[in-house]
């Protein structure tokens, strides 16, 4: 079988916290040569039925795929969705909860800000962030922007919206990981050396991480990933290799709102490909 | 009259002229009786001296040879400087008095912190206590940079900040790199372009011998105290990657950051001198990895302290510099220098750590756990830590000709080769490596390497390529026949007979089991 030479199955449309809209990340994942891809909104589905009804022929293969903010009593998790049924009851009522979730944070958020700082909204401009599929940090900071509140993005962040701490719900890791297996899909840890995003888990905290994942139905795990070293691919390889786990290779690419290119995976374009990554590629290819 | 570190000091105040300088000698000497240790005059109060108060302070001098004049105004300063006093004894200037109180924290590096005093002045405010060795030493390094064609800052003026010392700079509408990247993310290929023309330029400048440190011996500094923390065998093997290391003349700033870079006007100046030394640029590449990575490695959230941006931008601006400076977009030629990057910096990351930390802080223990096994991984697969900016090596097959001659391209657009000479270049460079893929290991598969240097006198692109196939010599094929017509010509042999026409020289030689094929062009 011949694989895909570039694979990016991690990145983020406007529908969360990326800015490119479906219809150009489809252009820039053309032009990065990527060959097969999937967008893995945070809790959301919503860019992949619409990215499914932009692709004409000759394009890059595509999955559809998620991205679950997920915690638990141990720490907090990014549990990745790969090729499950968009229109399954299981995987929209965990989405539905998550959204939920953010919306009530979103609320607080605000009121923080208005608390804090009276930095308020108009009521359109309110409306449209809690009309977003998945609103966010970036989201919030950039209407500060626009109303001149913080001069850009990353001031509104680190100045304002950070000082904000509550004790928000989220799903657990279970609960995703049984919506995606549920809807027919794969359930992936994503970069399971950063934990939730800028941690660092090796050796033996790793690999209970990753059994207990396991437990619960994980089936693999994001060894390619943009930030990661050769030694941190190894190990997750190691682990992938020790437990019979699908391998995946993403970017975690954010359009504007992060600096990292589309097919960052530190997986070589040379077509050589690991056996749980041709493993995973054979299985949604069926 | 008091004595401070066991050295007699002796006040003086007001004017010493003609009409009193035979009684303040008589005060002076008398407070001076008996006194054999150092003596200091303390002129912060002294307004005017002329010719008959400099001979009192020579008379002093005689009889009391180990003399220091302090607290000196500018005024008596250009005296004492004009009739040579200052080269006889030292004579420390009174520094002006700056607070930085409620100052804009324009830059912070290891050894002190700059500030915004006004619109266009900043002050640098040394950390330590010797500060005033260090402004001396930076303001010599910088005026060395400038000299030798590095757009610098250089101070103007030394003043007193608090406790510690400050030096002056002026710096006048100015931003640095890391503010431009973390307010108008539109401009980040921009600096990449900037910032990689001025390391490129700060590599290719030749320092005269002994001016500046060695920063082979800082880093085998480092890789010595590394040998009680790691195994023998990875130890030793750290230890003689340094060593082979050969010494280069040529400069590097040591805290290539984005924070020592300046945007005034249109012109882009780099500062914070005081860490500019020679060596192999490795050790600069190492520095910069640790920079925009290594440091914030662990925590995402020191890059945003530091730098303004954050991790992922940071990543993105040493890759893509990376990539630039090394004139290549594949993948793992980048890693592999940046291996050898994050050999060194680890190195440097886990030395501080056990200082600053210790091996038994659970911040301490966490990281150096981590830079060591990444260390330790990256030891086991690396043979040198020497790279060349100037040199390619690639598979000898014809799907490498567009790296090789975009490679080749570059250098000769940042030597700013003439676009009939690059052309020319180009076909003949073509012509070369094409020969190679096709013949020089068939129908095995070998590599080959491709090396571009920038001659001076006369300015001349001189570019080898070798090979380790079958020996060959193109330079001996005779010239087709160009005067036949199209169907009495031969096909073959067209290639090398236009190289040799287009380039000025074109010489082979074969050695150690390797072609080697230099072409010249003068441009």
């Amino acid at each position: 079988m011949n694989y895909p030479k570039r694979i990016d199955l991690h990145m983020h449309t406007a529908v969360s916290d990326g800015t490119d809209t479906p219809a150009e990340i489809i252009e820039k994942v053309k032009q990065a040569g990527v060959e097969l891809f999937s967008v893995t909104d945070h809790d959301a589905i919503k860019g992949g039925a619409i990215i499914k009804s932009l692709l004409k022929a000759g394009d890059p293969a595509f999955i559809t795929g998620i991205e679950f903010s997920c915690k638990d009593s141990e720490g907090q998790y990014h549990i990745l969705g790969y090729n499950y049924d968009e229109n399954h009851k299981a995987i929209n009522d965990v989405v539905n909860r998550g959204h939920g979730y953010r919306v009530s944070k979103l609320k607080k958020r605000l009121d923080y800000l208005k608390k804090e700082f009276g930095f308020s909204f108009s009521e359109t401009d309110e409306k449209s962030l809690f009309a977003l599929d998945n609103p966010g940090k970036p989201h919030v900071a950039n209407m500060m922007v626009k109303y001149g509140f913080a001069p850009d993005r990353q001031t509104a962040i680190q100045k304002y919206i950070n000082g904000f701490h509550s004790k928000s719900e989220y799903v657990r890791p279970e609960e995703a990981i049984k919506g995606i297996l549920d809807s027919g899909g794969i359930p992936v840890l994503a970069h399971p050396v950063y934990g939730r995003g800028d941690d660092i888990i090796l050796g033996e905290d790793l690999e209970k991480r990753v059994k207990k994942l396991i437990s619960f139905g994980l089936l693999g795990v994001e060894a390619f990933y943009s930030g990661f070293t050769d030694k941190m691919i190894k190990e997750t390889l190691a682990l992938a290799e020790k437990y019979d786990l699908f391998v995946t290779a993403g970017s975690d690419y954010h359009g504007k709102n992060k600096m990292i290119p589309i097919g960052d995976t530190n997986l070589l374009g040379t077509g050589e490909i690991p056996d749980g990554l041709a493993k995973f590629i054979n299985k949604i290819s069926k | 009259m008091a004595n401070q570190n066991d050295a007699k000091i002796v006040k003086l105040g007001g004017r010493i002229d003609s009409n009193n300088a035979a009684k303040v000698e008589e005060e002076v000497m008398e407070s001076l009786k008996g006194t054999t240790s150092a003596v200091i005059l303390d002129m912060s109060d002294l307004e005017y001296i002329s010719s008959a108060g400099l001979r009192v302070i020579l008379r002093v001098k005689k009889s009391h040879p180990d003399l220091t004049i302090k607290e000196v105004n500018t005024e008596v300063y250009d005296i004492l400087e004009m009739t040579g006093f200052t080269e006889m004894m030292t004579v420390e200037k009174a520094y002006r008095v700056v607070s930085v109180e409620g100052c804009e924290e324009i830059g912070r590096g290891a050894n002190g912190t700059i500030y915004r005093i006004d619109q266009d002045n900043v002050v640098k405010v040394y950390n330590n206590a010797d500060a005033l060795a260090d402004i001396k030493h930076e303001r010599e390094v910088a005026r060395l940079a400038l000299i030798l064609g590095i757009p610098t800052a250089i101070s103007y003026d030394v003043v007193k900040v608090g406790e510690s010392y400050g030096s002056v700079f002026e710096l006048l509408n100015a931003s640095s790199f890391s503010k431009i990247l973390s307010t108008r993310p539109e401009k980040f290929d921009w600096c990449v372009e900037e910032y990689v023309n001025m390391l490129k330029k700060i590599h290719s400048t030749v320092v005269p011998e002994g001016k500046l440190p060695d920063m082979k011996e800082t880093v085998l500094d480092w890789a010595t105290f590394m040998q009680d923390y790691l195994p023998e065998d990875a130890g030793k093997k750290l230890l003689s990657l340094v060593n082979e290391v050969p010494h280069d003349n040529h400069m590097i700033h040591g805290d290539y950051h984005t924070k020592n870079l300046e945007l005034q006007n249109d012109e882009v100046l780099l500062i914070d001198m005081d860490t500019l030394a020679v060596g192999h640029p490795i050790f600069e590449l190492a520095s910069m990895y640790n920079s925009f990575i290594g440091f914030s490695e662990l925590d995402h959230e020191i890059i945003k302290k530091f730098q303004g941006f954050d991790f992922e931008t940071g990543r993105a601006f040493w890759k893509k510099s990376l990539a630039a400076y090394l004139g290549t977009d594949n993948e793992k030629r980048i890693t592999e220098v940046e291996n050898k990057a994050r050999i060194i910096g680890y190195t440097r990351l886990i030395r501080r750590s056990i200082r600053r930390k210790g091996l038994e802080t659970p911040e301490g223990k966490k990281e150096i756990e981590y830079w060591k096994s990444e260390l330790l991984d990256l030891l086991s697969k690396t043979d040198t830590l020497l790279f060349s900016r100037n040199e390619l090596e690639i598979a000898a097959e014809k799907e490498s000709l567009s790296e090789v001659l975009s490679f080749i391209e570059k250098h000769l657009d940042d030597a700013g080769c003439p676009a009939k000479a690059k052309m020319q270049i180009s076909i003949a460079a073509e012509e070369i490596f094409i020969n190679i893929a096709n013949y020089a290991y068939a129908p095995e598969k070998g590599k080959a390497s491709v090396k571009v240097e920038i001659n001076e006198n006369p300015r001349c692109v001189v570019i080898t390529f070798m090979d380790g196939g079958k020996p060959f010599d193109p330079t001996k094929k005779t010239d087709p026949d160009i005067s036949l017509s199209a169907e009495d010509r031969e096909i073959g042999g067209l290639g090398i007979f236009m190289t040799k026409k287009m380039m000025d020289d074109v010489k082979y030689e074969y050695k150690d089991g390797k072609n080697i094929l230099k072409i010249e062009k003068n441009i």
